[in-house]
């Protein structure tokens, strides 16, 4: 027969039960975030959920497959849950965190030969050690070595430990030994707190501290088959018998007892309960309880007991007692006759801050809620303090109390995004695993309730549903998903990289649709990429962009597929000076620009792009003929090089060959000339024929090159509309003004008029304000 | 991908030091966004391992008081011409955080494509940060968005006014400016931050050229009256004039030298005859008189080897003002230039046509309808959703033969009905301009400062219709007011303007003078500085 393992909630609630179909288990126990960790025999841990789930398993080494468990322990750190295992080689190994699992192999004890008697783990800076008995030996093991230790003021005669237990915190370390002695101490050993002697040797089967933080009360119990002692500092115990076989866990401010039909709670009595219901007790609260029940009574002695406390002025004391005492009580009846007491104080009183009251009370209403034992969380008021509303609605949620979460956040006005929407998100991921319901009506349901809650990612929820294999489902609940960049990533994952694409188009992030473009480029074959690039221009676009940088050949395909033969053209334009080197190449990549710009239907470009070719040609041959450097010049400047290297047939050659216009020639001509200061042959040039771009040019280049003499030759034969510019420019002041006058130009006066500088061209100034004058008259 | 080459660039860095067996730990910063492509870059260069690499998610650097600018130069090419989208998340990440900084916009306005996708991108993502701006008193009362292809006459002028002067002539780089030694006097060259701080400097930015040396030789003379004072100072009046007032005379005697030098700089290269000539045709093509004069001239300019970019430029400016050169001049004036300055430019005038700077005129009617019919496709597909915008945008097939005709500039009727170059009577005052031409000398009042002067003054594009129309915008101008006002009056006096794809200091001295006469103040949001070389620059192909 097959074991079976059931879980039950702490109300006694079957949550699971399933056949164990693995191998013996030595241990079990509840990690941080309440999964179940089952320690095997073989060193496998399996984990299981709180619905009996399995979640996952690790090994805690190969050497245990040999040796076998002897025995395992689940602790807690301010680290999370780690288990430590003892072998059958009698060596130790831990994990002092199973989320995050590093194992570490303890190092041996010398000259162990047996189990150990006891064993536990102590957490101390951090570090865990382990802390064993062997006969009369203790001995501690840290990560490196192994060493002995004595506790301080340990009474004589113990020859072996049968019991050892370390407090909640790792603080507090007790030894129960085979003289029935009880050793209480600091976790070092250092220090020995108390000791007892209960004169019992049988062994416990269990001892577990059970004290309250900051109490000074230190106290363990100590259970047999059917008795349970807790013993203090102090001479007597207390002794209880128990009915049922029972187990014990020890927890933060008590201990709770199991047992098949009970679960007990064993805690010292908190400081303020005591106060008030001590029998006699005067103390403050106490006093102010009863005047709350002699009001109600309509009693008078109500102000006799409120005047007492009053008088010793101990109200605000009196009030903080109660709401204290109320928040340790379990009994609504209980807890409500204090507020009440509390509320009553506090009538009296100016200025009491009413936060803690009010905290209280919505606090006692969460506990009450998750106490009932529909929900089975029966926590203390320190406990449910120290784990936190945030916890507190995790763990609800793992039990998949939804509405209780819900109704708890809203009741405590929790921001939306922590709260509600958090666990809204968490049903809807839940809501997604239920494969017997369609995926249409999972999302419908999931869109009801969750609507555009803010903090609400749907894509989350959609990796969830395609975490579980629904596709189809993640796929409906992307779009409800307000972000389309958020979409992007998991129809990546899902392959529905096409709808990712359109996605990231519409989320206007180009860096999205980029990442998307190459997922694309790797999953289609060319083809279909390109075609779907062509359906997505934006994309398109950008991918043209990345090729022209990255991919040009890439680009040449795209261009090609779309018969965009103006693109074309310009990419072998483009090439013929970028990638080819020799001239063949070259011109080869023009005459494949050429063809294509006749196929774009653009003659202008493919002439120039023949005429290039030739160009090219031409200049090679130069080159070879004339030496010096032609190639890569422009049309203007290879017929420059010509004249300036003084071989004015071919230059002239050139100019007809390319059918160069007179007047760029004529302005191309001069400007080598001039600048070869050749000016016997700018002479001839000009009288070659008629300038087509007149002779103020010539008379400036002159100037330019500070040749006065030869500047002036020209201006005589400047069109008389620029004669007197051309005037002015070789500086003859006087004759320009007399022509101006004879032009009867205003606009030419005045040009030469500011022209006039100084004393030598005093006559002349005079002289065109006299031509003015005289115009004006007429 | 502009970042690329860039990144390429220091990926052979990492190489050449593997090879030469220096092992070293490199990182890269990428700003202002990390793209998934440079890693994929990073990885198939194998180097990844190598290189870790951090993202600085700058957006907007102050230039000045009144000046924001994302130094993003690229965004001109990147999206005018090739089309890419990449940016317009950038801007609307910078418009975010202005939000988050400055509260709501109560008054939008907008045209352009991609002002309105920048715009419907920004919106979204307001939506899904549900930030705690929306309760927010608004401290910028509007917000104007304007594409730069709207408008690219005035980038295509030469500036006169001293600051667009600085930039044309010396070229301002993230608001300083390298004065060589030409303009310091001096064997060093000097880099000098040209903003609001430098007192002299404020008071030129703004002026037309020609006031600027009398205002200048002004100030030396006071400045010299000042420091002419001490002369008839005890001890005490001289140590408070020391201690006191020396250092700021200094300072501003050093500032006023550099600017006097900065001056003598321009005029040496601004005054000649050719720049009037220059001036003159580009006037003349603003007024659209002489048109084959101005042609004529732009040859010469061409077959003389001038300045290829220059005569770029003027060649844009012809065709746009003209709505395209006739064929005969686009094929002459194009085989002039490729004679002049070799065959590469075929791709230049390739780039030029596709972002409509310089087209051919499209003959008569024939083209009209299939016009409409594009339009009316377009229109059909633009169901205000991005995603069809972004169909539109991209040079497809259609698109490419719609966005050369849509880009019909129709300058002309648009400068008639918004009454861009002013009557003339008389000589116009530039010392007391009387409305923003004065930045062009007084002919012509920049288009993209009209629009937005018109818009403010109505709230809305109401009554400009024909406009929108004539920019080939209907689809894309657009208005959203605010239903509650909560902004305070003071605010509704503020007005963020951003210009995508660069903006030239003629438009903001324009809009300052503007601000100035109806009393608003303008702050400016541009993805770059800009002026006619460098868009010329940003079409053109150069050899490496």
């Amino acid at each position: 027969m097959r074991p079976v393992l059931e879980i039950y909630s702490a109300s006694g609630m079957p949550l699971a039960s399933l056949l164990w179909k693995s191998g013996p288990v030595v241990a079990l126990g509840w990690s941080a975030e309440e999964e179940l960790l089952c320690v095997q025999e073989d060193g496998a841990v399996l984990v299981y959920g709180l619905h009996g789930d399995f979640r996952r398993h690790f090994s805690m080494g190969n050497e245990v497959l040999q040796n076998r468990v002897l025995d395992a322990r689940i602790f807690h750190t301010e680290f999370g849950s780690g288990v430590a295992i003892l072998t059958g080689a009698y060596r130790f190994t831990l994990s002092a965190n199973v989320g995050d699992l590093k194992l570490r192999r303890m190092p041996e004890v010398p000259g162990l030969q047996s189990a150990p008697s006891c064993w536990t783990t102590l957490c101390h800076d951090r570090v865990t050690h382990i802390l064993l008995a062997v006969g009369p030996d203790l001995y501690l093991l840290d990560h490196a070595t192994c060493s002995t230790v004595t506790p301080a003021g340990l009474a004589p005669g113990v020859s072996s430990f049968l019991q050892m237990a370390v407090s909640f915190t790792y603080r507090y370390l007790a030894l129960f030994t085979d003289t029935g002695y009880i050793w209480m101490g600091t976790a070092s050993l250092k220090e020995k707190l108390c000791e007892f002697n209960c004169n019992i040797r049988a062994p416990p089967k269990q001892m577990v501290w059970c004290s309250r933080p900051r109490s000074k009360e230190k106290a363990v119990v100590v259970a047999w088959e059917r008795r349970l002692m807790v013993v203090g500092n102090a001479p007597e115990s207390i002794q209880f018998v128990l009915d049922e076989d029972s187990y014990l866990v020890p927890e933060l401010d008590g201990v709770r007892i199991f047992s098949r039909s009970t679960h007990e709670f064993l805690h010292e009595v908190p400081v303020a309960s005591e106060e008030i219901f001590k029998i006699a007790s005067m103390a403050p609260g106490a006093l102010l309880l009863e005047a709350q029940k002699e009001y109600e009574k309509e009693s008078q002695k109500a102000d006799e007991y409120l005047r007492e406390i009053q008088e010793l002025g101990q109200l605000v004391q009196a009030v903080q007692q109660c709401i204290e005492a109320a928040g340790h009580e379990h009994q609504p009846d209980m807890q409500k006759s204090l507020l009440r007491a509390a509320s009553f104080g506090k009538c009296f009183l100016d200025r009491f801050p009413p936060d803690s009251f009010v905290r209280m009370c919505q606090d006692l209403r969460v506990l009450n809620a998750i106490r009932d034992y529909h929900i089975g969380i029966p926590l203390t008021y320190s406990q449910y303090k120290q784990l936190t509303i945030q916890v507190l609605l995790d763990r609800l949620v793992l039990r998949r109390l939804y509405p209780l979460a819900i109704q708890i956040c809203e009741y405590l006005r929790l921001p939306e995004v922590q709260g509600v929407s958090r666990i809204l998100a968490h049903w809807a991921c839940y809501k997604v695993q239920q494969k017997d319901v369609s995926d249409e009506d999972v999302a419908r349901a999931i869109n009801q309730k969750l609507g555009d809650t803010p903090g609400v990612s749907y894509s989350d929820i959609a990796a969830r549903a395609y975490g579980c294999g629904r596709t189809e489902l993640a796929i409906k609940l992307l779009e409800y998903e307000p972000r389309s960049g958020e979409q992007v990533p998991l129809l990546l994952k899902m392959k529905r990289s096409k709808l990712a694409l359109s996605k990231a188009i519409e989320s206007g992030d180009t860096d999205l649709v980029f990442t998307v473009l190459l997922h694309l480029k790797n999953e289609l074959n060319r083809g279909d990429f390109f075609m779907t690039l062509r359906n997505q221009p934006m994309a398109l676009s950008l991918y043209r962009q990345f090729c022209k940088h990255q991919e040009l050949d890439t680009l040449k395909d795209l261009y090609n597929q779309d018969d965009n033969h103006q693109e074309l053209g310009s990419f072998h334009i483009r090439a013929s000076y970028a990638s080819e080197e020799r001239i063949e190449g070259r011109v080869a990549s023009l005459q494949t620009a050429a063809d294509a710009f006749y196929k774009a239907k653009n003659e202008f470009a493919a002439k120039a792009t023949e005429d290039q070719m030739r160009l090219l040609r031409l200049q090679r041959r130069l080159e070879d003929e004339l030496g010096g450097h032609f190639l890569d010049l422009s049309l203007h400047d290879t017929v420059t090089t010509l004249i300036l290297g003084g071989h004015n047939k071919r230059a002239e050659q050139l100019a007809r060959d390319f059918r160069i216009p007179d007047k760029r020639l004529w302005w191309l001509k001069l400007a080598a000339l001039a600048n070869l200061e050749d000016w016997e042959e700018l002479e001839k040039f000009s009288k070659s024929k008629k300038s087509p771009i007149g002779y103020l040019p010539f008379v400036e280049i002159c100037m330019k090159q500070h040749n006065k003499y030869e500047a002036k030759k020209y201006a005589s034969r400047v069109s008389p509309e620029q004669k007197v510019k051309a005037l002015l420019l070789v500086g003859d002041v006087a004759q320009a003004a007399d022509v101006a006058i004879e032009h009867r130009n205003e606009t030419e006066l005045s040009l030469v008029l500011s022209h006039c500088t100084g004393a030598t061209d005093g006559a002349t100034a005079d002289k065109i304000q006299r031509a003015r004058a005289q115009a004006q008259k007429k | 991908m502009a970042c690329c080459a860039e990144l390429l660039l220091s990926i052979d860095l990492v190489n050449a030091d593997k090879l030469a067996g220096r092992f070293r730990k490199y990182k890269v910063i990428l700003t202002p966004q990390k793209f998934y492509a440079c890693e994929m870059v990073l990885e198939e260069e194998g180097v990844y391992g190598d290189v870790s690499c951090d993202e600085w998610a700058f957006s907007l650097l102050p230039l000045d008081v009144d000046l924001l600018s994302m130094e993003l130069p690229e965004f001109f090419r990147d999206y005018f011409l090739e089309g890419d989208q990449r940016w317009i998340n950038t801007v609307a990440q910078a418009l975010h955080l202005l939000s988050t900084l400055y509260g709501p916009f109560p008054n939008c306005y907008g045209i352009g494509r991609c002002a309105k996708m920048s715009y419907d991108l920004w919106r979204k993502l307001e939506e899904e940060e549900d930030s705690e701006t929306k309760g927010r008193r608004p401290e910028i009362g509007h917000i104007f968005l304007l594409d730069r292809d709207m408008d690219f006459v005035t980038a295509l002028c030469s500036q006169v006014v001293y600051e667009g002067l600085v930039d044309d002539t010396f070229r301002i780089k993230c608001g300083s400016v390298d004065f060589g030694p030409e303009v310091t006097s001096s064997d060093k060259s000097l880099k000098v931050l040209l903003n609001a701080e430098d007192k002299v400097f404020n008071e030129i930015r703004n002026e037309h050229f020609s006031n600027v040396f009398g205002f200048l030789s002004q100030k030396a003379r006071n400045l010299q009256a000042q420091y002419d004072r001490r002369r008839g100072m005890d001890i005490k009046q001289m140590k408070n004039f020391v201690s006191q007032e020396l250092k700021g005379l200094k300072q501003e005697h050093r500032l006023l030298s550099l600017h006097i030098g900065a001056c003598e700089s321009i005029m040496k290269k601004k005054t000649k005859q050719d720049f009037q000539e220059l001036i003159k045709t580009e006037h003349a093509l603003l007024e659209g008189f002489n048109i084959r004069e101005s042609t004529s001239y732009i040859e010469e300019h061409i077959d003389r080897q001038v300045s290829p970019i220059e005569s770029l430029r003027l060649m844009c400016l012809l065709s746009i003002t003209e709505n395209g050169l006739i064929p005969k001049d686009y094929r002459s004036l194009k085989t002039q230039y490729l004679q002049s300055y070799g065959p590469e430019h075929l791709l230049t005038f390739s780039n030029l046509r596709r972002a409509g700077l310089l087209t051919e005129q499209a003959p008569g009617d024939t083209l009209t309808a299939v016009e409409n019919k594009v339009s009316k496709l377009v229109t059909d597909k633009a169901a205000d959703t991005r995603w069809n915008l972004a169909q539109i945008s991209s040079p497809g097939k259609i698109t490419d033969a719609f966005s050369s005709l849509a880009k019909r500039s129709n300058f002309r009727a648009i400068s008639k009905k918004l009454n861009l170059i002013p009557r003339v009577d008389g000589e116009y005052d530039l010392k007391v301009p009387r409305d923003m031409a004065y930045v062009f000398s007084g002919a012509y009042v920049p288009l993209s400062c009209r629009i937005i002067e018109q818009v403010l003054e109505r709230r809305s594009w109401q009554g400009l219709d024909e406009v929108v129309r004539l920019l080939n915008c209907s689809e894309f101008a657009f208005t959203d007011m605010a239903k509650e006002d909560k902004a305070s009056s003071e605010s509704l006096r503020l007005i963020l303007v951003v210009f995508l794809g660069g903006c030239t200091f003629s438009e903001i001295s324009a809009l300052r003078f503007l601000g100035r006469e109806k009393g608003y103040r303008f702050i400016f949001l541009t993805t770059a500085i800009t002026n006619s070389a460098r868009l010329m620059e940003a079409m053109s192909e150069v050899k490496a």
